[in-house]
């Protein structure tokens, strides 16, 4: 059996930062992935079948069939979900992760998004907590994803609230007529506005071409390479060290340990010639790196007679926490056309309302959205009060899709213990493997927070110019999904939380979880940026201690 | 499907996406877009459609002693109209708002979605919305 310094699951936004700095540091790592490695032409463009609308299926894995989860709804009825069902909280599964079909908005957090508890109390019922390290100790690693990954954006805008020492490698994506709108109308409510952040190369960057403005951003692959994502930009490099192995099609089933409850290596499965054959390999330190609802399952899934209840779970913490975002959004009709067609959309963002809020926990961020396909506006952007057929639904489809206005934004999410990730013994999927169940839903705080920033949308449309403006009322739901964070939080205190700052489990020397399960909240912003900042910054801790 | 539930069909698809300057719903393929998803992700709903279909045609026959296809197109919406609220003189075999929202659904799918899945006839909802548009700014 092949020995490793280290073995990492899952090849997104973490796991591939952390093979890259592992690999690049001299270290013989062996990188698991369970899907395949999708080109362009893989990823397609169904509109009917991506990772935003995914009516029949979805374009970067899993596959619909054998990879079932159970979702709990609110009022405790359990069912079997398939990949592309919303309740099913999916992200991709293939090389580079969420991170091949992603919008790729680059926002770092703010600073009070680490001090939450401190800044506002822990509403009755939350589990809201400081995270163990704060904005300062983590900024060298977000201006090392922005600069090797690459990241467009305006390091001036919002350099009061998000300190950075220096601006971004990239110049912002150009202003369009929505911007010049939604600009004037912050300018009349005495509002910030930005750039918005995007993982994209507005010029030629990292030895690829540069963005073409399709209208293929987010849930599809980018034509020309341009956006930056893990599969293009540091796996390609760990890759050139020769010394990262990178096994796609294998799936991890347990993590073992040695006689003394040690973890020693993984056992997985992998498709060889047709056939499924199960192996295991052995390394001096295991990275679980396979998002925040996949790396608990892993390790609830990981229990032996050292760790009944599964690695690093004596406390009952692993798998606890489950959030993401939700949405509040608005729409806005206005008399002039302001659809360019320039891709990718997202050009403008507010970052007034993260914090400071009266009566509201945290806040977010709204921006105007990528360009939407006619049929996903169709499903999502339509006024509530017009007719689903007819006519006149044809009308507005052909009057108004260049003239709706739209804006949206991640709320932060208030968490709740009991919004959680459990395994379900009595459903197996393909490989046999106990599956994740999903529970509880968001803190109700979150609610008021998200109804807070739906206000603020509506505001917003309305000092831009729209006359008809329409949005609907947030919901308290589970809100994982490609934001999904928060199951193995770090923290000091071992009862209350599953790794140290470093993502190193409790009680283990060599046993780490790096991706989104770390956050202890996952901010009021899109969090890829921040999973990125922390996988450079542990996987140097790493690099350093093998 | 029965060739009478295939002219039901088109009346109906062309009642939910109705032709004005741009083609109506089965002049855009609308047909073959679900002519070939009845025999993929909609497979399993088939028989709901083919249910549908006859129901409203008895509903139709009922109302105004006319097939559906053969009605005014003020008849043929009122029908629709009385079977999105349930308001019905026949009794159906199934859920007609269900039925009916389906139908709704995978007609913009049809019609609003890329071309290569049979529907949008050479893109002409994007024409029609402007989604094809690509002015540099």
């Amino acid at each position: 059996m092949k020995h490793y310094d280290a073995i990492i699951i899952g090849t997104g936004a973490a796991g591939g930062i952390v093979a890259c700095v592992l690999a690049e540091a001299g270290k013989q790592v062996l990188l698991l992935e369970r899907g395949p490695a999708l080109s362009f032409t893989d990823v397609g463009r169904d509109h009917l079948r991506n990772q935003r609308l995914s009516l029949y299926g979805h374009n970067a894995g899993p596959e619909l069939e054998g990879n079932p989860r159970v979702f709990v709804d609110p009022e405790g009825r359990a069912r079997l979900v398939r990949p592309h069902e919303l309740d099913y909280h999916n992200n991709a599964a293939c090389v580079g992760g969420g991170t091949r079909v992603y919008g790729a908005q680059a926002w770092r957090f703010c600073p009070d998004d680490f001090r939450m508890a401190s800044k506002y109390g822990v509403p009755k019922g939350s589990s809201l907590a400081d995270w163990p390290l704060s904005y300062e100790e983590l900024e060298p690693f977000y201006d090392r994803a922005e600069w090797e990954l690459g990241v467009a954006g305006d390091g001036q805008a919002i350099q009061d609230q998000v300190p950075r020492r220096r601006g971004y490698p990239l110049p912002p994506v150009s202003p369009s007529p929505q911007t010049a709108a939604l600009k004037r109308g912050a300018q009349k409510l005495g509002w910030i506005t930005s750039p918005v952040p995007l993982l994209i190369n507005t010029v030629p960057y990292g030895g690829r071409e540069a963005c073409i403005s399709c209208k293929y951003c987010v849930g599809f692959a980018c034509p020309t390479d341009a956006k930056n994502g893990a599969h293009n930009t540091v796996i390609p490099r760990a890759l050139t060290t020769g010394l990262c192995e990178l096994l796609t099609g294998a799936v991890a089933e347990r993590l073992e340990v040695d006689a003394r409850g040690n973890v020693n290596g993984v056992s997985y499965f992998v498709q060889t010639n047709g056939r499924t054959e199960q192996r295991s390999a052995r390394a001096k330190v295991v990275i679980v790196s396979a998002g925040a609802v996949e790396s608990a399952r892993l390790l609830l899934n990981s229990h032996s007679g050292h760790h009944p209840q599964g690695l690093g779970n004596e406390h009952d913490q692993v798998g606890r926490n489950l959030q993401g975002h939700l949405y509040p959004r608005a729409y806005g009709l206005m008399a002039e056309r302001i659809f360019t067609g320039v891709g990718p959309g997202v050009t403008v963002a507010t970052t007034q309302f993260n914090h400071g809020n009266d009566g509201v926990v945290g806040g977010g961020m709204l921006a105007d959205d990528f360009i939407k396909p006619p049929i996903d506006f169709w499903y999502d952007s339509l006024p509530p009060d017009l007719p689903r057929w007819g006519l006149a639904n044809k009308r507005f489809m052909r009057d108004n899709y260049t003239r709706v206005l739209h804006v949206r934004g991640p709320v932060q999410d208030i968490p709740n213990s009991e919004g959680r990730v459990t395994i379900d013994t009595a459903v197996r999927d393909h490989w046999g493997i106990p599956v994740a169940r999903l529970s509880g839903t968001t803190h109700p705080a979150t609610i008021t927070a998200a109804e807070f920033m739906r206000e603020r949308g509506v505001e917003w449309l309305r000092a831009s110019g729209c006359d008809k403006i329409w949005s609907t009322r947030p919901e308290l739901m589970l809100s994982g999904r490609q934001h999904q964070a928060g199951t193995c939080r770090m923290g000091h205190d071992a009862q209350v939380s599953v790794t140290d700052e470093w993502g190193r489990i409790h009680n283990h020397d060599n046993l780490f979880v790096v991706d989104g399960s770390l956050h202890v909240t996952n901010g009021g912003f899109n969090p890829v940026l921040t999973i990125m900042a922390l996988a450079f910054r542990s996987a140097e801790h790493i690099a350093h201690a093998l | 499907m029965t060739d009478l539930q295939q002219q039901t069909l088109r009346a109906v698809v062309n009642r939910i996406i109705p032709p004005d300057d741009y083609p109506g719903a089965w002049d855009a393929g609308v047909g073959d877009y679900l002519t070939r998803q009845f025999e993929a992700d909609l497979a399993p709903q088939l028989e709901l459609y083919c249910a549908g279909l006859d129901a409203v045609e008895a509903e139709s026959l009922t109302r105004f002693q006319s097939s559906f296809a053969r009605l005014t197109i003020a008849e043929q919406d009122a029908t629709l109209v009385h079977i999105e609220a349930g308001e019905l003189l026949t009794s159906w075999p199934i859920p007609p708002a269900r039925f009916f929202e389906l139908l709704v659904n995978t007609t913009a799918e049809g019609y609003y979605s890329e071309p290569e899945q049979g529907g949008n006839r050479a893109a002409i909802a994007w024409a029609m919305t402007g989604f094809d548009e690509h002015v540099q700014s």
